[in-house]
């Protein structure tokens, strides 16, 4: 897939569930290796929009899509785009920590076996990829021990950094977040967003947040949605401190929402 | 409905209907339970039953449980809870897992005393594929149903196809449920049975003075394995791990 500055590009998308229509027009481009604040009310469309850049919205069956979306410069209705490529380069975190039902170990390779030939890996290569995911999501010294445990009997901050390191391998451009810290305390919350942080740059990450002081305190570029609509993209400083609608003046002031 | 979905859909009918042609045709040309030929006539004894047991039930029992694990994988996993083929078999399956197992071993019992006055293998087929399958397929659907879609969502995103995340997360994180549903469903079917060689050897025995049952050891051996099989799978569903 061929890079240009803006990692996402939508153009007039338009979502239906079934006879709903959940986003309208949405002409929104996401910049190269900056993280991205997605904001709004409930139900205003943000999972919807972080769900169609990995299609994973297809699996309910009922939806709609109309308009573009270009990953990385491509169209990812383009019928030469293969679904598992694409899951490959826009890896998913989600709300809650979801973590497979298997070992730690396990979890972080799951994806790059899926991804490579059957047994294609060493024991020395997967022992290697492992303690790297974990160590960039600084896991490793409290993981190292309990590499055969199984993942969901972390606790859950280590679990959602789990989520984070088992995309790791197979080196995603894009990370999209669903509320990645809504599960998570405060403790929880300052860890996965410092490893953001220091992950940025070599991602793009998207996030969907409800918490505005985190969509001020990590994002580069918000977003603002209302009801389907992409009402104002600016710079985070920008949106909160002068909003250019009135719609996202009334929001960011919390006088709604 | 796209045209893959057509063609799964239309495969699946295939291999149903020759599998279902296939099992009744061999359900229609075997005998069931073979007594012992004594001076007195046939006598079918506990031994006997126990043979006929191994040997006309648990082939039915295999067949038909695999039959019914695969439709409710089917219906699950590969079938829109929306499409209005989901809904029609949803309908069908509700309606006879809804009707009393003793009303199909009563069925039985009136085939064979009335109709043939002999056990074969399509009359108990036919009942114990209505005590079997609805029970089967209900159960498992509500095991699948029970795995976290955070679980399914993880794992889609990541670029799993559907054969691998039944295979890696399905189906391990399902199948000590899915045992316990099965051997509670044994369980039923050899009560059933129970009843239904008191029912039935009892009249045979009158009506037939070449064939007898010795009802009270035939009873009393089946209920112990309906018994058993029920404390195994009060073992299975201690293991669950959803």
């Amino acid at each position: 897939m061929e890079t240009n500055n803006f990692s996402i590009e939508t153009e007039n998308l338009s979502l239906w569930y079934g006879d709903f229509q959940a986003l309208m027009d949405v002409s929104v481009k996401i910049p190269d290796g900056k993280i991205t604040g997605l904001i709004g009310p409930s139900g205003c469309g943000k999972t919807t929009l972080l769900r169609c850049f990995n299609r994973v919205n297809e699996r309910y069956g009922n939806v709609t899509t109309k308009g573009e979306i270009k990953i990385l410069g491509k169209n990812i209705y383009d019928s030469d785009v293969s679904l598992l490529e694409l899951r490959k380069t826009v890896g998913m975190v989600f709300q809650r920590p979801n973590p497979l039902p298997i070992s730690v170990y396990d979890n972080i390779l799951f994806g790059l076996r899926i991804h490579s030939q059957f047994r294609s890996l060493t024991r020395t290569q997967s022992d290697e990829i492992v303690e790297e995911a974990l160590t960039s999501v600084f896991l490793w010294d409290d993981l190292k021990d309990k590499l055969k445990t199984r993942a969901t009997s972390l606790q859950l901050e280590q679990q959602q950094k789990l989520c984070i390191a088992r995309l790791l391998p197979l080196k995603p451009k894009i990370i999209l977040m669903d509320e990645p810290c809504s599960a998570l305390d405060a403790k929880g919350t300052l860890a996965v967003e410092e490893l953001m942080s220091v992950l940025a740059g070599t991602y793009t990450f998207l996030i969907v947040t409800h918490n505005m002081a985190q969509a001020r305190r990590i994002s580069d570029e918000c977003i603002y949605m209302f009801l389907g609509e992409l009402i104002e993209h600016r710079e985070t400083q920008a949106l909160f401190e002068t909003p250019e609608h009135p719609k996202t003046a009334d929001y960011v002031q919390m006088r709604y929402g | 409905m796209n045209r893959s979905n057509l063609l799964y859909n239309v495969i699946a009918i295939v291999i149903l209907a020759l599998v279902l042609f296939m099992f009744w045709n061999f359900a229609a040309s075997t005998s069931y339970v073979e007594g012992k030929i004594t001076s007195g006539g046939v006598v079918i004894d506990t031994l006997s039953t126990i043979y006929g047991y191994l040997y006309g039930m648990i082939p039915i029992c295999c067949v038909l449980i695999l039959f019914s694990l695969a439709v409710a994988f089917y219906l699950e996993e590969w079938l829109s809870h929306r499409s209005w083929q989901y809904r029609i078999i949803e309908r069908i399956i509700a309606i006879f897992a809804c009707i009393p197992s003793l009303v199909y071993g009563l069925f039985c019992a009136y085939f064979i005393v009335v109709k043939s006055q002999q056990i074969s293998y399509l009359t108990l087929t036919i009942a114990v594929f209505f005590i079997v399958v609805p029970v089967t397929i209900r159960t498992t659907q509500q095991v699948i149903q029970k795995v976290d879609l955070s679980v399914r969502e993880a794992a889609y995103a990541l670029g799993a196809k559907r054969m691998r995340v039944i295979a890696d997360h399905v189906i391990p994180n399902t199948f000590p449920m899915i045992l316990t549903g099965i051997f509670t469903t044994i369980s039923r079917v050899l009560a059933i049975a129970a009843l239904f060689i008191v029912i039935c050897g009892w009249k045979i025995t009158e009506s037939n003075s070449k064939h007898s049952f010795d009802i009270p050891n035939n009873a009393i051996v089946l209920l112990s394995s309906a018994l058993l099989f029920s404390v195994i799978s009060c073992l299975f569903e201690k293991k669950k791990s959803l």
